[in-house]
């Protein structure tokens, strides 16, 4: 079974990958009004940094692996600047009134929450279609 | 030989070199079946680990649903060989000499 399992691995190591997403989305959305992190600074969106990586079976070892896995390579920050807000009775707002809120835009979160969901769900698909195959290759043993 | 040779690639990943030549006393089938069921009880070791570490929050869910699912085709295919081999036993034990 061991082409089958590097299949399930492949799909098991996109799951968590897609889970990260969701994760990493979730919390850019649960911040995007805190003009305060641990460092100081306003909140930064975060995006999450995704790569090939071969599962690690007996094929891969020989240089014929078909099934190729997905990491998580990072979690960086998005680069863009923080919206500026006219607000001179916040706590946080500079000598101009202005303060700095999260480069956090909801809707595109939401966009990228909505495609980890579907990734997953599709991932989960495969899984439970390699599975089925494999209970129906043992079918051929009953009778 | 056949047979062998795929049960040894199953339960051990890779076949040993020991396994594909001729079967020493003590060895072949009998070996491969114990390896069989040896990948059985590993496969539900993992099955418990990843369940305990779901449970205990350091694991994902669908880690451990795969981790069940993997130790319940093992344990299926190993019901198979033995079905297999048990119905090749009473088919020779029938056979009128």
């Amino acid at each position: 079974m061991s082409t089958l399992n590097a299949a399930i691995d492949a799909s098991a190591s996109a799951l968590a990958a897609e889970r990260a997403r969701i994760e990493v989305a979730v919390s850019n959305l649960a911040n995007a009004e805190s003009t305060r992190a641990p460092d100081g600074r306003p909140y930064r969106r975060r995006d999450v940094v995704l790569s090939a990586t071969p599962v690690e079976t007996f094929d891969a070892v020989l240089g014929r692996a078909g099934a190729i896995g997905v990491a998580v390579a990072g979690i960086v920050e998005d680069r863009a600047p923080a919206r500026q807000r006219y607000e001179p009775s916040h706590p946080d707002a500079d000598a101009e009134g202005f303060v700095s809120v999260p480069n956090v835009d909801p809707a595109e979160e939401m966009v990228d929450m909505v495609s980890a969901a579907r990734a997953y769900q599709a991932n989960l698909t495969a899984i439970s279609l390699v599975r089925d195959l494999l209970q129906r290759a043992l079918e051929l043993g009953r009778g | 030989m056949a047979i062998e040779q795929l049960i040894a690639g199953v339960a051990g990943g890779a076949a040993p070199p020991a396994a594909t030549g001729r079967p020493a006393a003590g060895q072949g089938f009998e070996q491969s079946l114990g390896r069989l069921v040896t990948s059985v009880e590993g496969t539900n070791a993992d099955a418990n680990q990843a369940v305990s570490r779901m449970l205990d929050g350091s694991g994902d869910v669908h880690d451990a649903m795969i981790a069940l699912q993997r130790a319940d085709l093992t344990l299926q295919f190993t019901v198979q060989v033995r079905n297999k081999l048990v119905q090749a036993y009473q088919d020779i034990m029938r056979m009128p000499v």
